[in-house]
């Protein structure tokens, strides 16, 4: 395995250890089913509880990496910093009202290492990118958009 | 999960443009080399997909 799938299983570790549930998100989904970009960190969604609130608190310290932080004053996001890499932490919905649970139902499971990831579909990316709008988000569209054709061509 | 060989790699991607080139003829050719070498490199493989930072501001995989 490569640095960055032994940081992603050392992730879900970490997830597995603290009990909480995620559902990866963003350009990490989109390459954990074969999409051909890159990404400097990994977008978490989770459901907005108190107790989701102190395992995010764990999940830092499992991490070795910092408590979790704002984003942002204009965004509920955390990121978790300090660590290998930067993971940032979505709250109940990605923009294109995509709820966690709409996202659940519809997520795959995809082994990296001896864990398992819970990820977004390809679609589900491709519309929460498509909804959010940013430069970097649309920048990224036609490659993932270009993706989906061909893994439902090759699903034929 | 096992790597394929460069070879094998080659030959399977090439087997698979051959295949849904002709479906697909809105992909730009390149680009549908590019995503069926990503397709058959699944995670596990030895894949990098992380650009970190460094002290300099330049990012690299």
């Amino acid at each position: 395995m490569s640095p960055d799938e032994t940081f992603l299983e050392r992730l879900l570790a970490a997830l597995d250890q603290v009990g909480l549930e995620a559902l990866i998100v963003g350009s990490t989904a989109a390459v954990l089913q074969g999409a051909p970009v890159m990404t400097q960190d990994v977008d978490l969604l989770v459901r907005d509880t108190p107790l989701v609130r102190q395992k995010l608190e764990k999940l830092g310290e499992a991490l070795k990496a910092a408590r979790p932080a704002p984003v942002s004053e204009l965004s509920s996001a955390l990121t978790i910093l300090g660590g290998e890499l930067p993971v940032d932490v979505l709250f109940d919905a990605l923009p294109g009202g995509l709820r966690f649970a709409s996202l659940k139902s519809r997520a795959v499971k995809i082994p990296v290492g001896e864990r398992t990831a819970t990820v977004a579909t390809l679609a589900d990316v491709i519309a929460s990118k498509a909804a959010a709008g940013r430069p970097k988000d649309l920048a990224q569209l036609p490659i993932l958009r270009d993706t989906l054709k061909i893994i439902t061509a090759l699903e034929k | 999960m096992d790597a394929l060989s460069p070879d094998e790699l080659l030959r399977k991607t090439m087997a698979l443009r051959d295949q849904l080139a002709p479906q697909l003829p809105d992909i730009d050719p390149g680009d549908l080399v590019l995503i069926l070498q990503s397709l058959l490199r699944p995670i596990g493989t030895g894949r990098r997909f992380f650009l970190r930072k460094l002290p300099s501001g330049v990012h690299v995989p």
